[in-house]
């Protein structure tokens, strides 16, 4: 029996800062004209409802808005600049054009509602009567889910400092699970509001983050960040946060798993404030007793490679396409460039030869980067070509460039660097007479895309093989393994990885150097321990075997299989009374484990072999 | 009968004698109308206390996060030339009290005299229309430069990772130097004009 390869689930997020709203140029100022009294434009009337629906949200005490818009007071107190930033579509922060898919909560202002404020303030932002004041918007003070079931608070703060250029800082959370449950929300209480642009949330089930981390639980500066996930486990959900989101239960039916030993790391993008800010979030989680039955997926375009821009380009293209393999409905979209990024765009070909503007962002703003969520799931049928279309600014007159002068820009994850992603979240289709999972074609119809564009990509290799090896096409699996292993000899996953595959493959033989060389590069590698023991126990060198079992025991003390093999091993060495001991804490950890319950079984109706 | 050349006189130097103090009473009878306040609501003229020293005079909100953004900035720019300029930082906002404004001094950490300006006398006289502009004057109290501390940004929203012009180091050192000040260029922020 073998434990098998691992997934390697890449997951980049990015964030940057930024560049930014559609510059209609509109003069207030000058477009004066006299209006009748009649048509006097009031607060309470015209104006209030636009900032009690748009604005208040993050325009509140203790939310991200520099200042409070509840009252005439307080507009009147800003008229003017509401006027120029509603004017020029910087507030509010709204990047996609209109089009015919509608997201959920967007956040555009009308022309007519733009041109009111307008005329509101040339006329001299009068109150107007009482009685056209529609009530207050109402909001829910504190967790906005109410209390939540568990708390997690940063275990240190980050000391944002009052000036230069922006940040981006990764907290890692410990979650204080002792057994898998399922959530239905986790809501991000990012810290102090008016410095925090978005963050969110990587499932890291596999604590690789941790390695991130020079000082132990302070967490770790960056931008983008790769997550190892163990065994076929994509991500699956955007755990988003920006200024004014109020946080959205997932679906009864795609609740979200959260293990034992999961960390959740937390990535922020920071802007200073002029004042040092002590950063310290926290995360309250929402459990849910209804484990998900809907399996909802990430998809990732990207074309990082293509992504060489001269300095001066004012155009550089970045494309990519995608043909799903099966049916899906898409649920929401990310689109993903740092500071160089202008025009983003995203496009869906359907089989009968349509085409849907899937989104549009002619004026990119990383400040402003956020998860859209479509209004009603987008059905796009087996066949849809998704296409990625995205144009980058590195001349001077892009005033977010990060260089000055501009030069030469590559993908990278500094801030510095630049990135093409676009992440799709989509809800395959299942058939109830499917034989096979739909993520799972998915995913490797997405690794043999990804070899496509780049035949050196380890982590297409890497994934395609697991997929393989999991639907049992073992000899292409082996291959994709093999070569993911030739561009990266060193790495312990892969080797042990290969490993497995040709134990399961009975070339027990050619498995070995593998597992030894994965032990090489990390000698805590569990996975490595447990495969080479049975490797050794396959040729029947107990002796061997058991060593490797009793290391692999020894990084994780309750699995059961680990357990019960080192028992049938010393067994066949002959030491029963040692062997019945595991045996019993195999059974111990799993009551229900088959091979430990007849090993023992075994042992106990023939006892004259204990005196062996 | 007119005899212009001695009865003139006296008639002259009376003239001449109450054109002094009249002259004098001006200024002060102006700024009874229209002035700026120190935090202890006692009148300040920033222009008196300079001593001929060129007065720079930086105009901030409690509430408007471009010009808090500028407060390291600022206070970079008061450490380094320090006695050679007459630097002060004014709240043009009738909102912003003494206590308001101290408390904000105290979060950003600002350790330079404040003023308020209600009345908008200084926001008049500097030409200023958001926060955060900056204006310098020279020892002789000609405004040399009016307008933005630097071209971090460009419009809201469209900031650049850092500045690349710094228009008022620039008009400082002009000031200082006797050299050409930079043209006056807007800045992009909060208009004080809300803030009547």
């Amino acid at each position: 029996m073998t434990s098998s390869g691992r997934m390697i689930a890449v997951c980049l997020l990015g964030f940057s800062t930024a560049t930014a709203a559609a510059l209609v140029k509109h003069d207030g100022a000058t477009a004066r004209s006299p209006m009748p009294a009649a048509q006097q434009t009031t607060f309470n009337r015209d104006i209030a409802p636009i900032l009690f629906r748009y604005c208040a949200a993050c325009h509140r005490p203790g939310e991200a808005g520099p200042f409070p818009l509840l009252t005439y007071t307080d507009a009147k107190a800003h008229a003017r600049q509401i006027a120029a930033v509603t004017s020029k579509r910087f507030m509010p922060p709204w990047l996609p054009e209109p089009q015919e898919l509608k997201f959920a909560d967007e956040l555009r202002l009308s022309e007519e509602q733009i041109a009111l404020i307008q005329k509101w303030v040339e006329q001299g932002a009068v109150e107007g009567v009482p009685a056209d004041l529609p009530p207050a918007p109402q909001f829910v003070a504190g967790w906005q889910l109410g209390r939540p079931d568990e708390i997690i608070e940063a275990e240190k703060p980050y000391t944002l400092p009052a000036g230069g250029s922006d940040m981006y800082w990764n907290f890692i959370f410990r979650t204080p699970v002792d057994r898998t449950r399922w959530l239905k929300a986790i809501e991000i209480r990012p810290g102090d509001k008016r410095v925090v642009h978005h963050a969110n949330i990587l499932v890291d089930r596999n604590q690789s983050a941790r390695r991130m981390e020079a000082d132990p639980r302070a967490g770790f500066p960056g931008m983008e960040l790769k997550i190892e996930s163990e065994t076929f486990d994509p991500d699956s959900h955007f755990l988003f946060w920006k200024p004014g989101t109020v946080p959205r239960p997932e679906p009864e039916s795609m609740s979200l798993r959260l293990d034992k030993d999961t960390d959740l790391v937390l990535n922020i993008h920071l802007q200073p404030s002029g004042k040092t800010e002590k950063i310290q979030p926290n995360l309250g989680l929402y459990f849910t007793d209804k484990p998900a039955t809907h399996f909802p997926l990430l998809l990732q375009l990207e074309n990082d490679r293509q992504l060489d821009v001269p300095p001066g380009e004012k155009r550089f293209l970045v494309t990519d396409e995608f043909t799903l393999p099966v049916d899906v409905d898409l649920l929401a979209i990310y689109p993903h460039a740092h500071y160089l990024g202008k025009d983003l765009q995203a496009l869906a070909t359907l089989p009968d030869g349509s085409a849907k503007t899937l989104i549009h962002i002619p004026q990119w703003n990383l400040n402003w980067q956020a998860v859209y969520r479509y209004a009603d799931p987008v059905p796009l049928p087996k066949g849809t070509t998704i296409s990625m279309r995205y144009i980058y600014d590195n001349s001077s007159e892009n005033l977010a460039n990060p260089n000055d002068p501009p030069r030469r820009v590559v993908a990278g994850n500094r801030s510095s660097d630049e990135m093409a992603h676009l992440w799709l979240q989509v809800l395959p289709h299942v058939s109830s007479n499917a034989d096979f999972d739909p993520r799972m074609l998915l995913q490797e119809t997405m690794a043999r895309h990804n070899l496509e564009k780049n035949p050196a990509d380890f982590a297409a290799h890497y994934n395609l093989a697991a997929m393989l090896q999991a639907r049992g096409a073992q000899s292409e699996a082996i291959q994709n393994f093999e070569l993911a292993v030739r561009l990266r000899p060193q790495d312990a996953t892969a080797n042990n990885a290969l490993g497995a595959s040709l134990l399961a493959a009975g070339r027990i033989g050619e498995a070995i150097p593998y597992l030894n060389a994965a032990l090489r590069a990390q000698p805590d590698n569990f996975d490595a321990h447990y495969n080479l023991a049975s490797a050794l126990a396959s040729q029947d060198k107990f002796l061997e075997a058991i060593e490797h079992y009793r290391a692999a025991i020894r990084l994780h003390p309750d699995d059961a299989n680990a357990e019960a093999n080192l028992g049938s091993a010393l067994a066949e060495a002959g030491k029963l009374s040692e062997a019945k001991l595991h045996f019993q804490r195999a059974l111990r950890i799993d009551p229900n484990h088959k091979l430990a319950r007849e090993n023992l079984e075994q042992i106990n109706r023939d006892p004259k072999n204990l005196q062996q | 009968m007119h005899r212009p050349s001695l009865s003139s006189r006296p008639l002259l130097c009376f003239f001449l004698s109450f054109a002094v103090p009249l002259l004098l009473a001006l200024p002060s009878l102006l700024a009874a109308q229209k002035t700026a306040l120190h935090l202890d609501s006692t009148p300040a003229d920033p222009f008196l206390a300079a001593s001929g020293k060129p007065v720079v005079l930086i105009f901030v909100r409690t509430d408007c996060p471009i010009s808090n953004r500028y407060a390291p900035v600022i206070q970079r720019i008061s450490s380094e030339y320090g006695a050679k300029i007459a630097l002060w930082l004014v709240y043009p906002s009738k909102a912003s009290t003494a206590e308001k404004i101290r408390q904000h001094e105290r979060e950003y950490g600002y350790k330079l005299s404040a003023l308020r300006d209600p009345q908008h006398a200084l926001v008049t006289q500097a030409q200023v229309q958001v926060t955060p502009e900056a204006a310098v004057f020279d020892g002789h109290h000609r405004l040399l430069y009016h307008g933005r501390i630097d071209d971090l940004y460009q419009d809201f929203g469209r900031a650049r990772p850092a500045p690349t012009t710094h228009e008022l180091d620039d008009a400082i050192q002009a000031a200082l130097g006797g050299k050409t000040p930079p043209p006056n260029t807007p800045g992009v922020g909060c208009y004080i004009a809300d803030a009547e």
